[in-house]
C-alpha cells in the first residue's frame, strides 16, 4: 500500500470512530431523556426558558455585565415575579380551587342532567330500541374520573414542583455553558461534516427559538384577551379558565377547543343567563381566537418552515401517536427540524458549478 | 523478587509521570500555539488579552491528516481558517482544458502556518469556496465562522466591530493587490500585441513585396 492510500485507510478509519462517538452521545442523551419519567418534560421546558431568556442575556452582556451574573438577573426577577404573583394568585387560587370542590358535584349533576334531558330526547325519538341507562352510566363514569382526579391532584402537584426546580436549573446552566457544550460536541465530528454540522445547529437554533418565542407570545395573547372577555362578564373562575386557554393554546388545531369547554361547562350548568351566557362565552373565545390568528399569522407563519397544511396534519397526528399532549405541542417545531436538516444538508452535498 | 516488583512498578510510575507530562505539556504547548497564532492574526491584532481570551473560547479547533481535504471548490462554505501547524495546498480546477476530457487541479499557493484563508465566506450570504483547499502534512487549524462571529457580535459588540473592521482592510487589500495585477495583465498582453504587430510589419517587408 502506497503512504498515500495508507494515509486515507487512517483518515476513513478516523471518521468511523468519530462519527460512531457523536452518535453514540447523542443517542444516549435521548435515551436518558426519553426513559426517566418528567425529564423530558423539565428538560423541554428548560429549553424554553434558555431561548426566551436569551435576547435580555445577550443584551446585559453588552451592556457590560458579566456573563454569569447576565444569566443570573433574568433569573432573579423571574424568580421575583413567581413570588410576588404566587403570594396574591395562591390563597385566591386555593379559594377558587376549594370553591370548585365544592361545586364540583353539582357540575357533576348539572352536566349528567343535560345528558339525561338530551337521550331523553334520544330515547324517544329511537323508542324500538331499549333505553340503554346511559345518563346513569354516566353520572358514574364522571364521579370516578372526577374523584381519581382529585386524588392524583396531590402527586400531581409534587411532579410539578420537581420539574419547577429542575427546569430553572438545567436553563441556567445551558445558558452558561450551553455553546462550550456545542463546541466540544462539534470537535467530535469528522472533518468532512464539520461545517455542515456547524451551519446547521446554527440554523436550528435560530429557527427554534424564533418559533418558540412566537408560540409563547401567541399564548400570553389568548390568555389576556380571555381573561378580560370573561372578567368583563363577570363570569366565575376567570383567571383559571385564562391561564387554561393560554396553555392549551400551544396544543395545534384542538388546542383553541379544548381551552373553551371548560368555560362552555361550567356556563351551561349555571345556567343562570340562558343560552344567551353561553353564546357570550363562546364569543370571547372566539375572539380570542381571531386575535391570535391576526397576530400570529405574520409572525408565526414566517417562522414555521413552508411545511405543507396535509404535512402538518399528519406530523401532529404522529406526534399525538407517539407522545400524546406533548407529542402533539412539539411536534411541529421537531417536523421543521428534520425538514431544516435535510434542507442544508442537500445544500452542502450537492455541488453547483456555475 | 520484592526487588524486582518494586522496579516494574517504579518504571511503570515513570512511564506514567512521562504520558501525562507529555500530554500537558503538549497541551499546554498547543494552547500557547494558538494562543499567539491568534494574537498575530492581522483580524485579532488589536485586540486586548482579555478580548482575545473571549475570542479563543469561540474559535474551533481542527486537525487535519496529510492529504485530507479541508473544502472543494464550489462547497458551501461557513467561515475561514488560520493555519497553526502545517501546510495547506490550496488549487483550483482549471476550467480551461488543455486536453480534451481532463480537468487540471491547479495548485496556486501553499500556506504556511500563519497564514489564513476562506475570509470571504465569512461575509458572504450564500457563499461557494472558489477554490480547494488539501493539506499536505498533518495540519492544526483554527476555525472561526459565520455563527461565531454573529455571536461575538451579540455579545459584545465592540470587539466585533474590531474584527469586521479589519476583515473589511483585508478584503480590500486584496482587492487592491488583484487590480494591480490585473492592469499589469493588460500592459503585458499591450505589449505582447504590440510586439506580435512590429513583427508582422517587419515579416510583411519583405524581398516579395518590395
Amino acid at each position: 500500500m502506497t503512504p498515500d492510500q495508507q494515509r486515507q485507510k487512517i483518515v476513513k478509519r478516523e471518521r468511523w470512530i468519530k462519527l460512531t462517538i457523536v452518535a453514540v452521545i447523542l443517542i444516549s442523551a435521548l435515551v436518558v431523556l426519553l426513559a426517566i419519567p418528567g425529564m423530558l418534560v423539565s428538560f423541554l421546558i428548560a429549553f424554553v426558558i434558555t431561548y426566551l431568556f436569551k435576547p435580555p442575556v445577550n443584551y446585559l452582556e453588552r451592556m457590560g455585565v458579566g456573563r454569569t451574573i447576565a444569566i443570573l438577573i433574568p433569573f432573579i426577577v423571574l424568580g421575583g415575579i413567581i413570588a410576588t404573583s404566587s403570594s396574591i394568585l395562591i390563597p385566591k387560587a386555593a379559594d377558587q380551587i376549594s370553591a370548585l370542590q365544592l361545586e364540583l358535584p353539582k357540575y357533576i349533576k348539572g352536566v349528567s342532567d343535560i345528558t339525561i334531558r338530551h337521550t331523553k330526547k334520544f330515547n324517544s325519538a329511537l323508542s324500538q330500541f331499549s333505553s340503554v341507562n346511559l345518563s346513569e352510566k354516566i353520572e358514574l363514569w364522571l364521579q370516578g374520573a372526577s374523584g381519581s382526579l382529585l386524588i392524583s391532584i396531590p402527586n400531581w402537584v409534587t411532579q410539578l414542583f420537581t420539574t419547577m426546580i429542575l427546569a430553572p436549573f438545567f436553563a441556567f446552566f445551558m445558558l452558561r455553558d450551553g455553546r462550550e457544550i456545542s463546541r466540544q460536541l462539534l470537535g467530535f465530528v469528522p472533518n468532512h461534516l464539520f461545517e455542515l454540522s456547524l451551519n446547521l445547529m446554527y440554523q436550528i437554533n435560530q429557527q427554534l427559538g424564533g418559533f418558540i418565542r412566537a408560540r409563547l407570545l401567541e399564548s400570553v395573547i389568548v390568555g389576556v384577551v380571555v381573561w378580560l372577555g370573561l372578567s368583563i362578564m363577570g363570569f366565575p373562575y376567570s383567571a383559571i379558565l385564562a391561564v387554561f386557554a393560554g396553555l392549551t393554546n400551544l396544543i395545534p388545531y384542538i388546542g383553541p377547543i379544548i381551552g373553551a369547554v371548560p368555560a362552555i361547562i361550567v356556563a351551561m350548568v349555571n345556567q343562570e343567563g340562558g343560552t344567551s351566557t353561553i353564546a357570550l362565552v363562546g364569543l370571547v373565545y372566539l375572539i380570542a381566537q381571531i386575535v391570535d390568528m391576526l397576530v400570529i399569522i405574520p409572525l408565526v407563519i414566517a417562522k414555521i418552515v413552508d411545511l405543507h397544511p396535509v404535512t402538518v396534519v399528519i406530523v401532529i397526528i404522529t406526534g399525538g401517536q407517539f407522545m400524546g399532549v406533548l407529542g402533539m405541542i412539539i411536534s411541529i417545531p421537531v417536523a421543521s427540524i428534520i425538514k431544516l436538516t435535510f434542507t442544508v444538508f442537500y445544500n452542502h452535498v450537492v455541488d453547483f458549478r456555475s | 523478587m520484592g526487588a524486582k516488583k518494586f522496579y516494574y512498578d517504579h518504571d511503570r510510575l515513570g512511564a506514567l509521570v512521562n504520558f501525562l507530562w507529555d500530554n500537558i505539556f503538549k497541551r499546554l504547548e498547543r494552547e500557547q500555539d494558538i494562543g499567539a497564532i491568534l494574537a498575530n492574526n492581522i483580524l485579532f491584532r488589536n485586540l486586548s488579552k482579555s478580548e482575545l481570551k473571549f475570542i479563543e473560547k469561540i474559535i474551533h479547533i481542527r486537525k487535519y491528516r496529510a492529504g485530507e481535504t479541508i473544502f472543494r471548490q464550489n462547497e458551501n462554505g461557513v467561515g475561514m481558517y488560520i493555519v497553526v501547524k502545517g501546510r495547506v495546498d490550496i488549487s483550483i480546477i482549471d476550467e480551461i482544458l488543455l486536453e480534451p476530457n481532463t480537468e487540471k487541479e491547479v495548485v496556486v499557493t501553499r500556506l504556511e502556518p500563519g497564514d489564513f484563508f476562506g475570509e470571504l465566506s465569512l461575509v458572504e450570504e450564500i457563499s461557494r469556496r472558489s477554490a480547494t483547499a488539501i493539506s499536505s502534512e498533518d495540519t492544526v487549524l483554527i476555525g472561526f465562522f459565520k455563527p461565531d462571529l454573529l455571536e461575538i457580535l451579540e455579545r459584545s459588540p465592540s470587539i466585533g466591530v474590531k474584527v469586521v473592521f479589519r476583515l473589511a482592510e483585508v478584503l480590500g487589500r486584496r482587492l487592491k493587490e488583484t487590480t494591480e495585477k490585473i492592469s499589469q495583465l493588460k500592459k503585458e498582453i499591450r505589449l505582447l500585441g504590440e510586439l506580435h504587430e512590429v513583427q508582422h510589419d517587419t515579416r510583411s517587408a519583405t524581398p516579395e513585396n518590395r
